[in-house]
């Protein structure tokens, strides 16, 4: 497994340490996982210009045959040199290495947000669509790239079976990223006028779909995402946030100046994604992994919310399905 | 203030019980409580606006700070929300709040007189086609209404809303609460599939913009997307005629230059705007049909027909070809654009 440091990648550790043995896991990453959990690691840099060798040479010596790719970033980076370094061309390193080692299954992460947030969308996004994100956002180009490597290699070695899980954005208890920060704030900025869907998926589910995903040969682009989407309006008004609404092109222009002054977390290019619709349809994920979210996005915000402000037991607060 | 003002009606429980020392005891219980919870809704600016509004009124412009503002501000602006959607983004409660104006609309602004409801059917799936005009899509929100309310069956009318709609601000958001979705084929197949009812208008921009002098001249029908819809799917299409809409804002010319810098696709100008500004957007109060016809059959032609062109223009035009003679039969009994 590559990316166990990140948040999603290290849940996905400990539970397969739970279910499949840890003497059965490796850990190919910089940081070593907690020893506690008895898990072998390998120091592996992902961004190193000789990373496929070096991994190939590791997933020979251990004979890998299942490869959970998890190396990505969800925050936004103003260096985003690391980001290209890790998310695009590490994964090439690793799907090169990965061929040559005669590794059977690969699964790797990837996000809802490649397919862009855009007006032309249909309501539901299905795997098939064009990828087609917003092209000055430099974040989500590293991870279409990465798809599109994961895309050629399938093609090129069809016997190695490589399934991209798309994941919603995760929300739930220590879920810590620039999105879910937005809603620690008492006050929220949004774009006046605009009212789009959103799919906010919880982290058991998450889990759920990458376990399922690993223990078959699943190929091709799956959507992992949520029983039900909820209206960014309606996400707020549970979190009891004050909206402040901002008409869209003074935001875009605040937005962008801010990120580059260094003040906001996220470029401008994430307002699309809280404007246009981008919600995906998880049937093909149903149907092939046998995945059923157990969790809405309302549940979804609702865990966080109440990981998060626990002092706060407003009215919808307190009616959470565990 | 003082905390004790604001537990008027507990006081009066207690002053009508004097006595019992056990009752005190739950009184204070109850008081503790409802302190907590208003410690609580204050803190999380939970309160609704009418509370807001009223503590506004007892309290006077000591209660004025930012604490306040800001509570009364997002109770304002979340009125408007309720936390149930469908997946499609349709939001019951609020369309349940708007429906006194719809049916203003409907039945003394309009008058609308619907006739031929029983050929849309009661349940599974069926596409109604009708004609576009009007500038702003009233027509697709009272075919909405004539459904919900003279129709047995009470059903929802989901309807393909234009491009330029879904992604205005402020329409675009009210338009998918109320009901409709970006008209595209994923979406339409999705919605036929589960058995809803939909409604569309295949002249699109070039009907909903039409000028007065064209008015009940149907444009081209598209390119027989709503066809190939309903040969997918299955489902039959229900032919409907909507005269008196296309004179509610009656288009003299268009000033395209404004409009597209703005996101329009057109600028309408009409008698009354933009001479008389916001008043404008009022429209004319004439009187509206709406007719529905029989249903056209989809399903004889199978799935694989909605891929051969020519067919599907030849379908695309008899439609368009009925709702032009249902048009003409009323336009040919109206006697009057505002009575009928």
């Amino acid at each position: 497994m590559t990316g166990a440091g990140s948040f999603l990648g290290g849940r996905l550790l400990r539970r397969l340490a739970e279910s499949k043995g840890e003497d059965r896991l490796l850990v190919l990453d910089v940081a070593a996982p907690p020893p506690a959990l008895g898990v072998h690691h390998r120091e592996l840099d992902l961004t190193e210009p000789a990373a496929d060798e070096t991994l190939l040479r590791m997933l020979r010596e251990e004979e890998v045959d299942t490869l959970a790719h998890f190396a990505f970033v969800t925050n936004p980076r103003r260096d985003s040199t690391f980001a290209h370094e890790l998310e695009s061309i590490g994964t090439l390193s690793v799907l090169a290495a990965a061929a040559a080692a005669g590794v059977r299954r690969v699964v790797m992460r990837s996000f809802t947000a490649v397919y862009g947030a855009r007006g032309q969308n249909p309501n539901f996004l299905t795997e098939d669509r064009p990828l087609h994100p917003n092209a000055s956002l430099g974040w989500v180009h590293d991870k279409l790239e990465a798809e599109q490597h994961a895309a050629s290699f399938s093609r090129r070695y069809p016997e190695m079976a490589i399934a991209v899980l798309r994941f919603a954005p995760l929300f739930g208890p220590q879920v810590r990223t620039f999105y879910t920060r937005v809603f620690d704030k008492r006050v929220v900025p949004m774009l006046m006028g605009f009212d789009p869907l959103l799919q906010l998926l919880h982290p058991d589910d998450a889990l759920d779909a990458a376990e399922r995903a690993l223990d078959r040969d699943a190929r091709g682009a799956f959507n992992v995402v949520p029983k039900a989407p909820i209206p960014l309006g309606a996400a707020l008004h549970l979190a009891a946030k004050v909206p402040l609404p901002v008409p869209h092109p003074v935001a875009y222009a605040v937005c962008e100046a801010l990120w580059a002054a260094g003040i906001t977390e996220a470029p401008a290019g994430f307002l699309d994604y809280v404007r246009y619709p981008w919600v995906a349809d998880g049937a093909r994920a149903e149907k092939q992994l046998g995945f059923r979210a157990r969790h809405s996005s309302r549940d979804a915000l609702l865990a966080y919310l109440r990981y998060r402000h626990p002092e706060a037991k407003s009215a919808g607060v307190t009616e959470v399905t565990a | 203030m003082s905390e004790t003002a604001k537990v008027v009606p507990i006081r009066r429980v207690r002053r009508a019980e004097p006595a019992s020392e056990r009752l005190r005891e739950q009184v204070r219980t109850l008081e503790d409580q409802l302190r907590r919870l208003e410690g609580e809704e204050r803190a999380t600016g939970r309160e609704g606006l009418l509370v807001a509004l009223a503590r506004l009124f007892q309290e006077g412009l000591r209660s004025v700070n930012w604490d306040t503002v800001a509570g009364a501000w997002a109770a304002f602006y979340f009125t408007w929300h309720s936390e149930e959607v469908d997946d499609f983004g349709f939001d019951r409660k609020f369309t349940e709040t708007l429906r006194p104006l719809f049916e203003f609309l409907y039945t003394v602004w309009w008058r609308v007189e619907a006739t031929g409801l029983e050929h849309v059917p009661s349940e599974g799936a069926a596409l109604i086609v009708a004609n576009h005009s009007g500038v702003l899509p009233y027509d697709g929100l009272m075919i909405n209404v004539a459904v919900r309310h003279e129709h047995p069956a009470r059903r929802d009318c989901r309807m393909l809303a234009l491009d330029m709609f879904a992604l205005l601000p402020f329409l675009a958001p009210l338009l998918a609460k109320s009901g409709a979705v970006r008209a595209s084929q994923e979406n339409g197949e999705r919605l036929l599939r589960r058995g809803e009812l939909v409604g569309v208008f295949p002249e699109g921009v070039k009907g909903v913009g039409k000028r007065f002098k064209h008015r009940y001249k149907l444009a081209r029908f598209g390119r027989g997307g709503f066809v190939r819809l309903a040969l997918r799917t299955g489902a039959p299409i229900i032919p409907c005629a909507v005269v008196g809409a296309e004179e509610i804002h009656p288009v003299l010319a268009k000033a395209d230059w404004i409009g597209r810098p703005l996101g329009f696709p057109y600028f309408p100008i009409t008698p009354t705007f933009p001479l008389l500004g916001p008043l404008g957007v009022v429209p004319l109060p004439t009187k509206w049909s709406l007719d529905f016809g029989d249903p056209v059959p989809m399903d004889a032609h199978g799935p694989d027909a909605a891929e051969d062109p020519i067919l599907v223009n030849r379908l695309a035009e008899q439609v368009r070809g009925t709702v032009q003679r249902m048009i003409d039969g009323r336009l040919a009994r109206r006697r009057s654009i505002w009575f009928g």
